[in-house]
């Protein structure tokens, strides 16, 4: 049976969404994983950037069946560490997220997004553990390590 | 969801706010005896960043100030700089300008309104429950405000901290057809506003009236954005240049944070309110007719109903986009020419919380000397404070959870920068 390819439907497959503040230390993680997979233009995955977290992120994901989320995260751990949340059914620790710098909860928005049935079918969050979060500081060598593992498990995890 | 408190509160202590965000009372035989609200104020580290940087890099540093409201921020200090230089924006240019400001407070407004504020009213902790009982509506707001969100994106480069705006004008004109599509989701975002509003009007509302001296901006022929003598309903009528001269920032005993005042006066209210009050004949007709539809007249004393009147601006900002869009004017060049020069010059225009004004001393290479950036909450903290006080003294009685909700519906009236987090308060209640 031949298949009508919709290109859009395609194209529209995976989205990878980092999030971060560029000028607040380890919080860059996000935006510098999105920015390494886009370098790899990974056929099917679309990469974004948010530099702030508000329900319009809800808005980017439409249409998407997958949906991977990047951010820098605070749970104790070694900073470097990176996390792995599956969030298609549960929600997301939310105590991870203390160091956000982000107006409205990454976690909150999630859960609209779940209560509104406006979030992509598979959902996954790989957080990197942050340190260093003040204003104007460098990504600390630790999370820069815990960048490359971060998107090596992306890549390994999701079978891109 | 009380681990948001958590998470908001250490964010603010990373930008360098003493304590938290934190409300603070003591009631003695009864009488409120204290009351002390702990706000955030990065602006006042932007100022010690800005000097020594060129007049040209002011709108993008300052717009980092705040995800939500970075047009304003370059918005004002674009226009203390053209003072500066004697340069005058009009026509086309002029005309997007407020078409950005538009898109600001539509995204602006209809993220608290929705999101943030009407949970309190409707009884539910967070937006999140309230989307499981609500979803047409939720799925309403969100559409409205990416509405807002995409006049800013196009216009201003990108949704958040916009890098399209610079002194004289913008970098880059978008061309009339990359409008279309947002034009159709104005027209319908309209026509959802004005049904809205009228729910806003249905609201419980406190009975709470205080006299207050609200002030912003005046022009002569529009509801105000950019431009217009600062103007109060007890006289005040001066230039923004005289800002400093007649609003003055003083430490008092009971507080930390700075406090404005007008001069020889006393605190006063800025914000969607204010502007309501003292602008309604300029709001256009269909958003004159939502205020109406929803129970509101010329003027209102209630701060409840604030929601109701970031509604009728959110109408009023959808409405005004469109008539910018339908006669959209392709501007010869993308900004005006100017030379450099040293001097004093002021902005003061209408961020969705409220006039944020800034003034800036440049020398001949147009680096910035200094700096002042004064934005609306820390002008309304004196006003939050006195609410505070009246709001609580006559529902000391009620248990401490009930009352610390209700004093947080209270704050959130003024849409504070610490709003954005659902539950920002410890209310302590200290009987003595």
């Amino acid at each position: 049976m031949a298949e009508f390819i919709d290109e859009d439907a395609f194209t529209k497959k995976m989205l990878v969404l980092g999030i971060g503040n560029a000028w607040r230390g380890d919080d860059a993680v996000g935006l510098l994983a999105a920015q390494a997979l886009r370098a790899r233009k990974l056929p099917g995955v679309t990469v974004m950037e948010a530099s702030a977290v508000d329900p319009s992120l809800i808005a980017l994901w439409q249409g998407y069946e997958r949906l991977v989320l990047i951010d820098a995260v605070v749970s104790g751990a070694a900073p470097g560490s990176v996390h792995c949340f599956d969030l298609s059914q549960r929600p997301l620790p939310t105590d991870l997220f203390s160091c956000s710098t982000h107006s409205f909860d990454l976690a909150a928005v999630i859960e609209l997004a779940r209560t509104l049935r406006q979030l992509p079918p598979q959902v996954w969050l790989f957080g990197v553990e942050a340190h260093e979060l003040s204003s104007g500081q460098p990504v600390s060598a630790a999370v820069r390590m815990g960048l490359v593992h971060c998107i090596d498990r992306i890549v390994e995890s999701l079978q891109i | 969801m009380s681990t948001l408190t958590t998470k908001t509160v250490r964010v603010e202590a990373l930008a360098r706010v003493e304590g938290e965000g934190a409300f603070y009372v003591k009631v003695k035989e009864g009488k409120v005896v204290d009351a002390q609200l702990h706000i955030y104020e990065p602006p006042r580290f932007f100022e010690a960043f800005l000097r020594g940087r060129s007049y040209a890099e002011a709108p993008d540093i300052t717009a980092r100030i705040c995800g939500i409201c970075p047009v304003a921020y370059q918005m004002s200090a674009v226009h203390a700089m053209e003072a500066i230089f004697g340069v005058k924006v009009e026509g086309a240019l002029r005309e997007l300008r407020r078409l950005l400001y538009c898109g600001e407070w539509i995204e602006s407004h209809a993220l608290h309104l929705f999101m943030l504020h009407a949970p309190d009213f409707l009884g539910y902790a967070d937006i999140i429950q309230m989307a499981a009982d609500h979803p047409d509506l939720v799925m309403q707001a969100l559409r409205i405000k990416k509405a807002g969100n995409d006049i800013v994106a196009l216009l201003g480069g990108r949704e958040i901290h916009p890098i399209n705006v610079r002194v004289g004008g913008f970098y880059r004109i978008p061309k009339r057809r990359e409008w279309d599509r947002i034009v159709e989701e104005l027209k319908w975002a309209r026509d959802a506003m004005f049904e809205l509003v009228k729910w806003t009007g249905q609201l419980p509302f406190p009975d709470f009236e205080q006299p207050y001296e609200f002030v912003a901006l005046r022009h002569p022929d529009e509801y105000p954005f950019n431009e217009g003598r600062l103007v109060s309903n007890r006289g005040l009528d001066i230039p923004i240049a005289a800002f400093e001269e007649f609003m003055i920032e003083e430490h008092l005993p009971h507080s930390t944070s700075l406090h404005a005042r007008i001069k020889d006066r006393g605190a006063y209210f800025v914000g969607p309110l204010a502007r309501y009050n003292l602008n309604f004949d300029r709001l256009s007709p269909l958003a004159q007719e939502a205020a109406r539809a929803a129970g509101l007249g010329p003027t209102c004393y209630n701060p409840f109903q604030s929601i109701i009147v970031r509604g009728v601006e959110t109408l009023y900002a959808i409405d005004e986009a469109l008539r910018i869009l339908e006669t959209y004017p392709e501007p010869d060049a993308p900004y005006v020419p100017y030379a450099v020069r040293a001097g004093v010059g002021h902005g003061c225009t209408e961020a969705p919380r409220g006039i944020l004004y800034h003034r800036y001393v440049l020398d001949d290479n147009g680096l910035i000397v200094s700096a002042r950036i004064t934005p609306p909450t820390a002008q309304n903290q004196a006003t939050i404070e006195a609410d505070l006080r009246a709001f609580v003294e006559p529902r000391v009685h009620l248990p401490l959870n009930e009352l610390t909700w209700q004093c947080e519906q209270a704050i959130r009236n003024y849409d504070p920068c610490i709003s954005c987090s659902t539950h920002f308060l410890r209310l302590q209640v200290e009987a003595l």
